[in-house]
């Protein structure tokens, strides 16, 4: 992350903690002034990232750990979230095209992220060599 | 917040009551609601979203999956979508896919 970091979470990778996970961005971005809409567009794209990591990084593996740092500074809003699941493909995080994001209706991981790509200003994906993943989700701050 | 979900039957419509928030833990049940309306012998069956306050791409994927599984946009309807339901479904281009009702 570039911005500071103001709250650091860790949690399980179960999908029953997601709500809670919500909560807590909800809460950051609103109390950094960020407009309603923006707030529920921006939880629902860090609940996709959330989402990949249980589903496809871990395979429903509900006994790993998920991290989530939350920042800001320079103009910036940062969120970050990683996980030391298996690597995401290219395929399955590179940018898609207008005709392929209905096709991913069906598969979750898919449209999620072309949910984060829409959200944020900037979106850094970066898998690890041989584990882990890390998503960099950058929104400009009024 | 949890999912609640009912069940109710308007003349040819069986439509499920949603309120709460759909998501990776929750549309598993949302699926299989719909999935049970399919089955109720009515004409046409309908999603009541109009007090769900949250909805993932898990909840998308599970409302095309209840479209495939009725039989397609003439006979799947989604009732009075929230204003987050609305906008998910727009973020994933899909709001032209489904058959979109205030009421029924």
């Amino acid at each position: 992350m570039v911005a500071s970091k103001d709250i650091e979470i860790q949690f399980r990778s179960t999908p029953k903690l997601l709500c809670d996970v919500r909560a807590v961005i909800r809460s950051y971005l609103t109390n950094h002034g960020v407009e309603t809409d923006k707030v529920q567009e921006v939880v629902l794209a860090v609940d996709e990232a959330c989402t990949n990591s249980i589903r496809h990084a871990y395979s429903g593996q509900d006994d790993k750990l998920v991290e989530l740092s939350l920042g800001s500074g320079d103009g910036w809003i940062e969120l970050e979230l990683r996980d030391s699941g298996v690597p995401a493909p290219y395929d399955r995080i590179k940018r898609k095209t207008d005709e392929a994001i209905a096709a991913a209706a069906l598969t979750p991981g898919g449209l999620g992220m072309h949910l984060i790509y829409s959200v944020f200003d900037d979106v850094t994906f970066t898998p690890g060599e041989t584990q882990g993943n890390t998503i960099l989700m950058r929104l400009r701050s009024a | 917040m949890a999912l609640e979900l009912s069940q109710v039957e308007q003349g040819n419509h069986c439509i499920v009551m949603a309120k709460g928030e759909i998501d990776l833990y929750s549309s598993p049940q949302l699926r299989d609601a719909i999935l049970k309306a399919c089955k109720a012998g009515k004409d046409k069956v309908g999603v009541n979203l109009s007090e769900v306050a949250y909805m993932d791409s898990s909840g998308v994927a599970t409302l095309v999956e209840g479209l495939q599984a009725s039989g397609g946009a003439d006979s799947f309807l989604l009732v009075a979508p929230s204003q987050s339901v609305l906008k998910v479904l727009q973020l994933s281009r899909l709001d032209s896919v489904f058959t979109i009702v205030e009421q029924v």
